[in-house]
């Protein structure tokens, strides 16, 4: 089966005045159709660029995207707006992504009369539907944003995305801005229009609780680059790079009769300006070696759909289990 | 500064008058609290409605809640900082070391404010002067608090630097040339430098990344231990508040919903709210493939419902929620529901 999106060597590098800012530096990925990749890392590790990078929204400065198995490294004006038909996306913030000077009807309209789909009574009809979908009250049809909470602007957002009826959608950090009984309500909802509209997505996170519950594999990165990718389940339950250990460990843990077993992890996130040839976790990882120092390490297979970008992923998985 | 010595010695002979222990014990004391903002030609929004919850020495309180629910109006009652107008602190008292808060003079609460009670504030991008460096900013707290030269209060400032892993070197260092979890470091440093009884933390890690929020928290509990402070600490997840806190208070619509030790309110969850909440988290139950959330929204502070605030959301809602007001009931020692399936002693 053909993945429904396949990245090679992806890269965004930004000219800033300081140098290179290496954003996404040799991303490398495939997603099925109907999967869910979830993208964790902290702030700065290009994440959100790299959902971006994907989508033209901005464009790459090396290696390919795939689009079922076509390449759309390059396209131009006609075929991206077919493209973007595909493709969408929902932004992180509800309060800031939608047109203050819009209704709901407007907002969930416009894709439509953009694409030229459909006008009068079908374009209605579909802009109500939406609205059942995601769940807004079809009496709110003609309010505006400010009148309504996060979690009903979140729900517009959505329903712009999906109007039409895209296969693929990258959700920015979606929930992180609304509380956690909303949350829990946009999530669920999520699920089930991926279940019926047979959707694939790549969802990008801070929050690792998130990112497990819904994702089908999950991609860890740092500082633009992969460091650990493998299923949720094993990712969570076997977890073989120590940036990925050290971050799950950060979780605060909900069980309060379990001793928290918290993996410090000193100082943050160095200058992805210009970085060195070498382990980009070297200077705060606590297994660092000098060659972790001068040698760059590789994403491998480390056991079956199971890659980890460490030189010294063996000795280290060995060292725990002879513990 | 006469009067001013005078006041310690109110509080001093206080605490020897009030020898029961249970007394002094409490550094926090609010009773039956309430809040409302009333701007002019607007409905009154009631933010804070008759909550009372008390803090022991050494202590750490947990206030949960989601947005809207009345944490940081409590708060800002605490240090008296609640804008007015339209802020309007209509009802109760807030007794720290015995004496009501709400009472004392503006002059009286500046000396408190940052020496005796001190606040972290959620967002550190913006909680700093963005035109002064950090350390002359710590300094300032600590120059206003204790009489010392300059001198002295660079040295104190510098240990306040080292203490939360901020190298001293940095003391003239603009606040744009720190990251974010470095500034709530400044910012928990400027909290601590006078050693606070108590210490209010106002969701202080939410704008940071979970490993930074990791070291944070890590570095708050060790401060805590250190310096004795009894901490408020006012967040949305629970899980900080499964690592962090002895006491949790559980808000909602500006009434305490449900309270108690960490285990009862985490093992013996009584409120359909609190439930809702454990079941909104994705983590809560690992083998469960979709959420339990708690359908609609927190109704408007400005037009709450009568009776229980949550009769709207619950499931197990009943034709009693909406007739009259509830009240908390203790259903074991130290644990209060405000629900009517406690009132009768069948809760679940």
């Amino acid at each position: 089966m053909t993945p429904l999106l396949e990245v090679e060597r992806l890269e965004k590098f930004f000219d800033v005045s300081a140098g290179t800012l290496h954003a996404v530096d040799g991303v490398s990925f495939k997603i099925n159709q109907g999967e869910t990749l979830g993208v964790v890392g902290e702030s700065g590790c290009g994440k959100s660029t790299l959902g971006r990078v994907v989508l033209h929204l901005l464009e790459s400065t090396g290696g390919t995207i795939k689009f079922k198995g076509e390449d759309i490294t390059h396209v131009n004006r006609t075929k991206l707006s077919e493209l973007r038909r595909k493709m969408q996306i929902i932004f992180q913030d509800p309060f800031a992504s939608l047109n203050p000077r819009m209704t709901i009807f407007q907002t969930l309209a416009e894709p439509l009369v953009i694409a030229d789909i459909c006008k009068g009574a079908e374009l209605e009809e579909k802009v109500y539907k939406m609205m059942d979908t995601v769940g807004l009250a079809r009496r709110l049809v003609n309010t505006y944003p400010h009148e309504l909470d996060g979690g009903r602007r979140q729900r517009i957002g959505i329903g712009r995305a999906l109007i039409l009826e895209p296969e693929f959608i990258v959700c920015d950090e979606p929930v992180s801005a609304l509380d956690v009984s909303i949350q829990a309500q946009v999530i669920n909802l999520l699920l089930d229009i991926q279940r019926d509209m047979k959707l694939t997505y790549i969802f990008v996170t801070h929050d690792l609780s998130v990112a497990k519950f819904i994702s089908t594999n999950i991609m860890v990165m740092y500082l633009g680059q992969v460091v650990e990718f493998a299923s949720a389940k094993e990712l969570f339950d076997h977890p073989v790079h120590p940036y990925s250990k050290a971050l799950l460990s950060a979780i605060p843990n909900l069980d309060i009769d379990q001793e928290s077993r918290r993996i410090p992890i000193q100082g943050e996130v160095t200058s992805p300006i210009n970085p060195k040839r070498r382990c980009r976790f070297a200077t705060r990882c606590r297994y660092a070696k000098e060659t972790c120092m001068d040698s760059e390490p590789v994403l491998k297979e480390y056991s079956p759909g199971h890659f980890v970008s460490c030189l010294y992923a063996e000795e280290l998985d060995q060292d725990k289990k002879r513990v | 500064m006469a009067y001013l010595n005078l006041d310690r010695l109110r509080r001093w002979t206080f605490k020897v008058k009030g020898n029961d222990m249970s007394d002094t014990e409490k550094i926090l004391s609010i009773k039956d609290l309430t809040v409302h903002y009333l701007p002019p030609e607007e409905p009154a929004c009631k933010a804070v409605n008759g909550v009372s919850f008390d803090i022991r020495k050494g202590e750490t309180l947990g206030l949960v809640g989601e947005t809207g629910a009345g944490k940081t109006t409590i708060a800002l009652s605490i240090l008296r900082l609640v804008q007015s107008p339209p802020g309007k602190i209509l009802s109760g008292s807030i007794e720290f070391n015995g004496e009501n808060l709400l009472e004392a003079s503006e002059a009286h609460m500046r000396k408190i404010r940052g020496s005796e009670i001190s606040m972290i504030f959620q967002d550190p991008m913006t909680a700093l002067n963005p035109i002064d460096s950090v350390g002359d900013q710590i300094a300032e707290v600590v120059h206003l608090h204790s009489k010392c030269s300059r001198a002295e209060a660079r040295i104190k400032v510098e240990e306040m630097l080292e203490l939360v892993g901020i190298d001293k070197s940095r003391y003239k260092d603009y606040p744009h040339q720190f990251s974010g979890g470095m500034k709530q470091r400044v910012i928990i440093a400027m909290a601590l430098a006078c050693s606070p009884e108590l210490l209010i933390a106002d969701e202080p890690t939410t704008a940071l990344d979970v490993t930074i929020q990791a070291q944070v928290l890590d570095m708050m509990n060790d401060l805590k231990k250190k310096l004795g402070s009894s901490v408020l600490l006012i967040t949305h997840d629970l899980g900080i508040v499964a690592e962090m806190c002895d006491k949790v208070v559980v808000m909602y619509a500006g009434q305490v919903v449900e309270m108690g030790d960490k285990r009862s309110i985490f093992k013996h969850t009584s409120h359909p709210y609190t439930k809702g909440l454990f079941g909104s988290l994705p983590g809560a139950f690992p083998d469960s493939d979709r959420l339990k959330p708690i359908k609609g929204l927190m109704p408007d502070p400005a037009a709450l419902p009568a009776g229980c605030k949550f009769a709207d959301r619950c499931e197990f809602c009943t034709e009693q929620c909406r007739a009259r007001e509830i009240g908390l009931t203790e259903v074991s020692e130290g644990h209060y529901v405000r629900c009517v399936l406690a009132e009768g002693g069948n809760h679940h």
